[in-house]
C-alpha cells in the first residue's frame, strides 16, 4: 500500500512539474491564457473528484462554489479598477448605470485584498457547510443529493442574474483590474498567471491527495461504499460528508477565483448548469476515483473542445464528436482514463497471478450499480 | 423480569410500531456482562428488529433500552456504537471497493473525530494486531484484495474480523452461520465460545445445532414477545416453545 502511495506521489509530482514547465516552451500569450483556463477548470474537477469519486456525493452544483469564488475575485478586482471606468467614489460602472448611489454593504470587505482572497474560499465553504448540514443531517442520499445541489445552483444563479443592480446581472462583472500581490502583477495573458494557476493546481492536488491518504480519506471511501455500515463503527457520517463537501467547495472556490483572473470577468455562466454538468463529464472521463485523473480529464476534454470548436473542419460537428468520445469512454473505461492506466500498469508490472486477476477484473469494469446505502441490511 | 435494575444490557417493556404493526411488543430482556445469549424464534418474531433497536437502526416506540446505565433510546447509531456496541448484519455488509486491510483499518475505530483522523496516515491501527486478526479468520493472503472479490464465506469471516477490530463490549450477531458449511459453522462456534466472557454476545440464529453448541442461555421470541428463557434443556422441555417453534422433535429436530 505504501508502495502505491509513493508511486502516486511521484506521478503526481511529475505531472505537476510538466505543467509548470509549459511556459518555457510556449510563448504565445493567447495559448498560455487558454492553457491557464484549462488548468483552472482542472482545479474544479479535483474538487468534484473529492466529493463524488471519494465520498460518493454526486454534487451537481459544484459550479456554485466555483462561481461564488469567481464573483468574490471579480468584486475585489472591480473595486481596484482605475477610476476612469468607475463612477464617483469608485462606484463600479454597472451600479452607476443602474442608478445605485452608494456601494452596498456586502461589497465593502472587497476593498481589502486579503479579505477578498479569504472570502473567495470562505464563502463557498460556509455555504456548503450550511447546505451539507441540511442535506446530511436529514440523511438525504443518492439521487436526491444531486437534485438538491442542482436546484440550489439554479437558485443562486437566478439570484445573481436578478440582482443586476449589485451583481451586474447577465453581463456579470467586467472590466476588472489585474491582480497585484507583493508588487507582482498577474496578467491574464502572461506567464505569471499561468504559474500562479499551475502552482495552485499543484497545491490543491497534493492537499486533496493528503486528505484521501489520511484515515479520513479511508472513512470517506467507506462511506461511499456502504454508508450505513460506517455508522455502526461510531463515525458520525453526516459530519464526514459535510467535511468532504466543504473542502471540495473550498477547492472549487480557488478554481473560480483563478478563472476570473484568466477570463478577466465573472459571469453567471460560471455558475451555470451547463458548466456544472460539464464537470461531471470531465471527471467521469478522467476517472472520478483519481484526483489527478479528474484534473487531467478536465484539461483534456476542455482542451479538445477548444481545439475542435476552433478548427474549421469540425465547426459543425465538434459537439457530436465530443459526445461520441464520452459514450466510448463510459462504455469501455468505466473507471475513466486513470482506471485504464492503472489496470494497464497492473497488467504490465503486476507480480503473480493475483495481481493480474485483480487487474483483469478491474479492467473488465466492475460496473456495479451505485450502491444504495441503507437498503442493504 | 421487570428489568428495572441497573444491569449490563436491559430491555424494559420495549415495543416498536411500524404503522400499526407491532413488530416487537413489550419485550423484556436482561443480558449480563460476558454472557452469550441466543435469540431464537420463528420468522417474524421480531428478533432482528430487537437487534435493530439496540444498535439504533430502529427507534423503539415505547419502553427503555439501556446499556451500562446509559439509555440508548434516542441516541444516533454512531453514538450507540461509541458506547461499545457492535453489530453484524444478516446481509453481508463490508466495504466492497476497499481492500481487506482497509476494511480492517476503518473498523479499528478508537478515534472517531475528523480532525484526529486527518493527521492519521497509513494504518491507524497496530499493523501486527490487524494482521493477526486476518490470520484468525483465514484472510491473511487477501489483505490487498478488494473485499468485493471475496467469496460469500470469506465475506462473513471478514465481518467477524471487522467486529474484532472494532472490539465492542457488546456484539450483536444476526444469523452468523447463514450460508456456511458445517465445517465453517464449527469454526464459528469455536470463535464465539472464545469471545464469550470478554465480550457480551447476542446471537440470532435459526440453526439449532449451532445454538445447542454455543448456547448457555436461550431467549425464545414469538410474535414480538418473549416466550421463554432458559438453558437448552429447559427450552427443549417447554411446551409452549414446542408448539410455537420447535415442533415435537425438540431442538435437534428443528
Amino acid at each position: 500500500m505504501t508502495n502505491r502511495t509513493l508511486r502516486q506521489v511521484v506521478v503526481y509530482a511529475a505531472v505537476c512539474l510538466a505543467i509548470l514547465l509549459v511556459p518555457t516552451f510556449v510563448d504565445d500569450p493567447f495559448i498560455l491564457n487558454k492553457y491557464s483556463r484549462y488548468l483552472a477548470l482542472g482545479i474544479l474537477a479535483i474538487a468534484l473528484s473529492l466529493s463524488w469519486g471519494y465520498t460518493g456525493i454526486l454534487n451537481l452544483g459544484q459550479a456554485t462554489s466555483f462561481g461564488l469564488g469567481s464573483y468574490c475575485m471579480a468584486m475585489m478586482l472591480k473595486l481596484r479598477t482605475v477610476p476612469v471606468h468607475t463612477g464617483s467614489e469608485g462606484l463600479p460602472d454597472f451600479m452607476v448605470w443602474n442608478n445605485v448611489e452608494t456601494l452596498p454593504w456586502f461589497w465593502f470587505p472587497f476593498h481589502s485584498l486579503t479579505a477578498g482572497l479569504f472570502l473567495g474560499i470562505a464563502i463557498p465553504v460556509v455555504f456548503s457547510m450550511l447546505l451539507g448540514w441540511f442535506i446530511f443531517r436529514g440523511r438525504v442520499t443518492g439521487v436526491y443529493v444531486a437534485i438538491i445541489t442542482l436546484a440550489v445552483l439554479v437558485v443562486v444563479n437566478l439570484l445573481i442574474i436578478d440582482q443586476q443592480r449589485y451583481t451586474g446581472g447577465f453581463n456579470g462583472i467586467t472590466d476588472l483590474a489585474q491582480l497585484e500581490i507583493f508588487g507582482l502583477t498577474f496578467d491574464a495573458y502572461g506567464s505569471s498567471s499561468y504559474y500562479l494557476i499551475a502552482g495552485a493546481l499543484t497545491v490543491c492536488l497534493f492537499l486533496a491527495l493528503a486528505i484521501t491518504k489520511s484515515k479520513v480519506g479511508l472513512i470517506l471511501q467507506a462511506i461511499r461504499d456502504h454508508e450505513a455500515r460506517v455508522r455502526y463503527f461510531g463515525y458520525d457520517v453526516a459530519y464526514f460528508k459535510i467535511f468532504a463537501l466543504s473542502v471540495s467547495a473550498g477547492i472549487a472556490g480557488v478554481g473560480g477565483m483563478l478563472y476570473t483572473i484568466v477570463m478577466e470577468f465573472a459571469s453567471p455562466t460560471f455558475l451555470g448548469v451547463s458548466l456544472s454538468l460539464g464537470v461531471v463529464i470531465w471527471v467521469a472521463v478522467g476517472g472520478r476515483q483519481s484526483l489527478l485523473g479528474a484534473a487531467l480529464g478536465a484539461i483534456v476534454v476542455t482542451g479538445m473542445q477548444g481545439a475542435l470548436s476552433e478548427s474549421e473542419t469540425f465547426l459543425d460537428t465538434w459537439s457530436l464528436i465530443m459526445g461520441f468520445a464520452f459514450v466510448l469512454v463510459v462504455l469501455f473505461m468505466p473507471k475513466g482514463l486513470a482506471g485504464a492506466v492503472e489496470a494497464l500498469y497492473a497488467r504490465v508490472f503486476g507480480k503473480g497471478e493475483k495481481a493480474k486477476s485483480i487487474a483483469r477484473k478491474a479492467e473488465g469494469g466492475l460496473a456495479k450499480p451505485a450502491s444504495e446505502p441503507g437498503g442493504a441490511e | 423480569m421487570s428489568g428495572g435494575e441497573n444491569g449490563h444490557l436491559v430491555l424494559d417493556n420495549v415495543a416498536i410500531d411500524f404503522n400499526g404493526f407491532r413488530a416487537v411488543d413489550g419485550l423484556n430482556l436482561n443480558v449480563a456482562r460476558g454472557e452469550l445469549r441466543c435469540l431464537i424464534g420463528p420468522n417474524g418474531a421480531g428478533k432482528t428488529t430487537a437487534l435493530d433497536m439496540i444498535c439504533g437502526k430502529a427507534k423503539p416506540t415505547s419502553g427503555v433500552i439501556s446499556f451500562e446505565g446509559a439509555v440508548l433510546n434516542n441516541m444516533e447509531e454512531h453514538a450507540i456504537a461509541r458506547c461499545g456496541i457492535g453489530r453484524k448484519f444478516q446481509v453481508p455488509s463490508v466495504f466492497r471497493e476497499l481492500t481487506v486491510q482497509e476494511n480492517l483499518d476503518v473498523a479499528y475505530c478508537r478515534h472517531t473525530s475528523i480532525l484526529g483522523n486527518l493527521v492519521r496516515f497509513g494504518s491507524g491501527a497496530d499493523l501486527d494486531s490487524l494482521e493477526k486478526l486476518a490470520e484468525l479468520v483465514g484472510l491473511e493472503d487477501y489483505l490487498e484484495m478488494p473485499a468485493g472479490y471475496l467469496s460469500h464465506g470469506q465475506t462473513q469471516w471478514l465481518e467477524f474480523a471487522l467486529l474484532l477490530a472494532q472490539d465492542p463490549e457488546l456484539i450483536l450477531m444476526d444469523e452468523p452461520t447463514a450460508g456456511m458449511t458445517a465445517q465453517e459453522t464449527k469454526k464459528t462456534a469455536d470463535l464465539f465460545l472464545r469471545l464469550k466472557g470478554r465480550h457480551t454476545l447476542i446471537v440470532v440464529e435459526h440453526d439449532m445445532g449451532f445454538v445447542k453448541e454455543i448456547g448457555e442461555k436461550i431467549s425464545v421470541m414469538h410474535q414480538g414477545k418473549l416466550l421463554a428463557e432458559g438453558s437448552v434443556e429447559e427450552i427443549e422441555r417447554d411446551r409452549e416453545v414446542r408448539a410455537a417453534y420447535l415442533g415435537s422433535g425438540g431442538i435437534s429436530g428443528a
